[in-house]
């Protein structure tokens, strides 16, 4: 059963025919062709596919696409702006937070949903918001150091 | 030596920018129009004859466009032992292994039809545990292979027996450790596209695609030039896609060749965990002689690994584990007796360290075991037997370049191991352990090269096209690579393309193992860039009519030492020698054959590696006897990596070592059921720590400078790993009083032994 839905990715707005049953990591990788957002697990469990819907960060594998009409999302692709990156992809860059870079993009979605609501966190709720957020590279020290230097510089 | 303007210094990755955009196309990204989804059929049981595969009612469910068996796969491969086939037509010999492979246009037509084959087998009695498989009258897996018995590598070296009659004391010890996965956040995948001209394009997240084409042009029978393997960037590999060939390599190629259409087989998460191999279980008893003095007189380990139903990696993997225990301490009697068993269970594979960080693991465990019975301080033993610098090890190894003392030394003083230890607190324990991997090998049996290859292009403008045999898994190694290239060309990082993962546009190289990438993947390329630094000055030589001597290049530009006002920017010494009669292109290749030994074949001695990177680990815990939970308060790790070409890699992979360390030590276990299969194959029940669970890590970077590695560099990214796990269980052993052997050492064990404890005391 497919139903048509309007939903505005990345500022510009789309009109789709969708199958009920589709996630929106589907839609959003095979119709849109999106392909910054990852899918490490397709159930929830890695973040990897993490994008923002109205500014909440969830895992686009668990949203069924009927679920975004209406919707703003956000996905990795609409972060940097003018072609400059955000404080939060500059950060990861100068740290060191990126290894292979399949979880940077779910990472990182994680982290701007989570500095917009706590702009000065301690390092203890930095780590509790990337919980979610599997990297199997890094050993998070680095993610974490450039979530709290990105969260500096954004309140400069 | 002049000051170095890249090489040693924090370059951001190459990469970075359009991974932290988005912009970077993974293997999994690659999708074709008209493109089909595969998947691969795979059996229930254990061990069963075939007695016949229906496909008729599946091929007619809509959607449906192939559907193969292994009539049509008729492939022999492996790593070391050519034992498999992709898909079985005689026997299957594990729970997964495959017996026929769909093609469909989309995901639910493959499942109805995977449901609607039919197979009917024949049970055949099967055996899990690698103690009873090498039993007499054990069920055989293999046709013609004795006890199951695959391999035995071994290492006889000294005289081990004379060594334990001079010994005050021998000790025995049985450790064991357990399945780990790799769980490469990317999952294995790869598109098969064929076109008319007979030509295969293999898009394939490959740790070494050069390698992988020349095996499949083996096994399919088809020259090199018709087949091109393309790796883009790779989410991870750790050992994984070293193993150049899976079924389901097989299974996509010959679907889209019998389609006529590009087809994709990606694994589930579910998948991944099982079939796409795995760090081995080992099963070790160690037998180590020790002086009064703590002298280390002999040792003798005998390592029976669980093969699993093939055999992948599985020899090698049981001889590196052997190789490496010979070249940590200055004992030169050594005997070592590896056992590669064949069980009916899942097979393993490479991963980070093979086979070393579990035979490390039972050496160092029990070393700190026999510290505890003899009262003697654990890091004093290690200093006292510790290899050095100019050292030729029991296995044969010549150590040009060995920090191993000063790493000890190193994470001992950022812990506090003398304050700490003179002032013990109940339920707090302190732990240490060393170790050592090579940078590149050459194991016998094997093929008498360890290289890797580079090609280099500088353009008008004054970039540079630099192709390396080396794939970026994730590691940095094209950061490292790129800031070695710079440095010796004197042209800046930013203005040079490092390009990889290309059979049709990079050159032949052994790929990213063994921890090789940047230290001989480094030399092939410092070799073309001063081949091509060279070709830069002569022609600059010439139009500033100096002697290419009185030259050098820095910040892309020429200039006369002695007047450095008298210059030449790179680009236009590259112009003016391209664009004038007989002109020519300043364009240079290498290929780097590393300086190492094929060991013996006998003994198993030789100097096997270029370099050995040494490395200590220091770990402190808390334990809670109430619960047998363990807080990491802290971990100091230290590695002698030559020279750090680019710290911040360097420590990202320390860290990332000790993350996937702790997970082996303390959490991370494949558990599987009676007859092989997975019970806990996500990632919620595999339990890997995660950003809460993380401990703090400090990393200690000892440079000693190798004197055969570019720039001084040796391998990081798997000595990185070794030794946590070991250092971890000698912590919990300080805090608890228990010699817990067997990995993972998890708060239920703990919590179980010390009440074992108390009720007998």
């Amino acid at each position: 059963m497919k139903k048509k839905i309007k939903l505005t990715v990345n500022d510009e707005l789309h009109e789709l025919e969708v199958e009920n049953r589709r996630t929106l990591l589907e839609v959003i990788r095979e119709d849109l062709h999106l392909l910054g957002t990852k899918k490490i697990c397709d159930m929830g469990e890695c973040g990897s596919c993490t994008v923002l819907m109205d500014g909440v960060a969830v895992n686009s594998c668990l949203v069924l696409a009927v679920e975004a009409e209406g919707k703003k999302i956000e996905t990795i692709e609409g972060v940097a702006q003018g072609g400059k990156l955000h404080p939060i992809q500059e950060e990861f860059v100068a740290k060191g937070g990126v290894q292979c870079g399949y979880c940077s993009p779910g990472m990182i979605m994680t982290a701007k949903a989570f500095l917009e609501k706590n702009p000065n966190p301690n390092e203890e709720e930095a780590k509790t918001a990337i919980a979610g957020n599997f990297c199997r590279c890094t050993g998070y020290v680095r993610i974490v150091e450039a979530i709290l230097s990105a969260a500096d510089r954004m309140r400069e | 030596m002049r000051d170095l303007d890249f090489v040693g210094k924090n370059v951001p990755r190459v990469d970075a920018e359009v991974k932290v955009t988005g912009d970077a196309i993974f293997s999994a990204d690659v999708t074709f129009p008209n493109m089909l989804l595969g998947r691969l059929v795979r059996s229930p049981l254990p061990h069963a004859k075939i007695l016949n595969i229906d496909t008729s009612v599946a091929e007619r469910v809509t959607g449906v466009k192939a559907i193969i068996t292994g009539e049509e796969t008729p492939f022999v491969f492996g790593v070391s032992h050519m034992d498999q086939t992709p898909l079985q037509t005689e026997k299957v010999r594990y729970v997964g292994d495959p017996v026929a492979a769909v093609a469909a246009v989309d995901s639910d037509a493959l499942l109805e039809a995977m449901e609607l084959i039919k197979v009917d087998y024949e049970p055949l009695p099967a055996v899990f545990d690698p103690e009873e498989a090498m039993k007499e009258g054990a069920p055989i897996i293999h046709e013609g292979i004795e006890r199951n018995i695959a391999a035995n590598p071994r290492y006889d070296l000294g005289d081990v027996d004379k060594a334990f009659k001079e010994a005050d004391h021998v000790f025995e010890d049985r450790l064991e450790t357990q399945r780990v996965a790799h769980v490469c956040p990317e999952p294995h995948n790869c598109v098969a596209v064929w076109d008319h001209d007979g030509k295969l394009t293999f898009y394939y997240c490959s740790q070494m695609p050069s390698v992988t084409r020349v095996q499949l042009a083996k096994a399919l029978g088809m020259p090199e030039s018709k087949i091109r393997v393309i790796t883009n960037h790779v989410g991870g590999g750790f050992g994984s896609r070293a193993t150049s060939k899976f079924p389901m390599d097989f299974a996509a190629i010959v679907l889209a060749r019998k389609t006529g259409r590009p087809v994709k087989i990606e694994y589930a998460r579910d998948e991944e965990f099982i079939f796409s191999t795995f760090r081995h279980k080992f099963i070790m008893t160690v037998k180590t002689g020790i002086k009064n003095d703590g002298t280390i007189t002999g040792r003798h380990i005998t390592n029976i690994c669980d093969n699993g139903a093939y055999c992948d990696y599985g020899p090698v993997v049981t001889n590196v584990g052997g190789a490496m225990q010979g070249t940590l301490y200055r004992f030169m009697n050594y005997r070592y007796d590896g056992y590669t068993v064949y069980t009916n269970l899942p097979y393993g594979g490479a991963m980070r360290g093979i086979g070393n960080p579990q035979v490390h693991y039972a050496g160092e465990t029990q070393l700190n075991m026999i510290a505890e019975r003899l009262g003697m301080d654990p890091l004093e033993i290690r200093i006292k037997n510790a290899v050095r610098t100019g050292d030729e090890t029991a296995t044969g190894a010549i150590l040009k370049s060995c920090g191993l003392v000063e790493c000890l030394e190193e994470v001992a003083k950022e812990i506090g191991w003398k304050e700490k230890r003179a002032h013990p607190v109940p339920n707090r324990g302190l732990g240490i352990a060393c170790g050592v991997h090579f940078t590149g090998i050459r194991l016998s049996p094997g093929i008498d090269a360890d290289f890797a290859g580079a090609t280099l292009i500088v353009n008008d403008d004054g970039s540079v096209n630099l192709a390396t045999s080396c794939v970026d898994i994730g590691s940095g190694s094209s950061t490292a690579l790129t800031q070695i290239a710079a440095e010796v060309l004197g042209i800046e990082v930013e203005k040079i393309n490092t390009i990889f993962g290309d059979t049709e546009t990079c050159p032949m190289g052994w790929g990213s193992r063994a921890s090789r990438n940047t230290a001989i993947g480094g030399m092939a390329i410092q070799k073309a860039a001063e081949d091509a630094r060279n070709q830069i000055l002569e022609a600059a030589g010439e139009k500033l009519e100096v002697h290419p001597d009185d030259l050098d290049i820095r910040n892309s530009t020429v200039f006369v030492k002695a007047a450095p006002s008298k210059c030449l920017s790179v680009s236009d010494v590259v112009r003016f020698n391209r664009y004038r009669k007989d002109g020519q292109a300043v364009m240079a290749k290498s290929h780097w054959d590393a300086p190492s030994q094929l060991a013996d074949p006998v003994t198993g001695r030789g100097n096997f590696s270029m370099a050995f990177s040494y490395g200590a680990k220091a770990i402190e815990v808390k334990v809670d006897p109430g619960t047998g939970q363990i807080q990491i308060l802290d971990v100091v790790a230290s590695q002698d990596l030559g020279k750090a070409i680019n710290p911040l890699g360097a420590m990202g992979q320390i860290e990332g070592g000790v993350h996937m360390g702790l997970g082996f030590a303390m959490s991370e276990d494949m558990v599987l059921d009676d007859e092989g299969r997975m019970k806990n194959n996500y990632l919620l029940d595999y339990r890997m720590l995660t950003s809460l669970d993380m401990p703090p890590v400090s990393t200690i970077l000892v440079e000693t400078n190798d004197p055969v590695g570019p720039f001084g560099a040796k391998g990081v990214g798997e000595m990185a790993t070794i030794g946590t796990a070991d250092a971890f269980v000698s912590a919990v052993q300080k805090a608890t009083g228990l010699f817990l052997t067997d990995l993972p050492v998890t708060p239920e064990k703990v919590l179980l032994a010390l009440k074992k404890k108390e009720s007998k005391s």
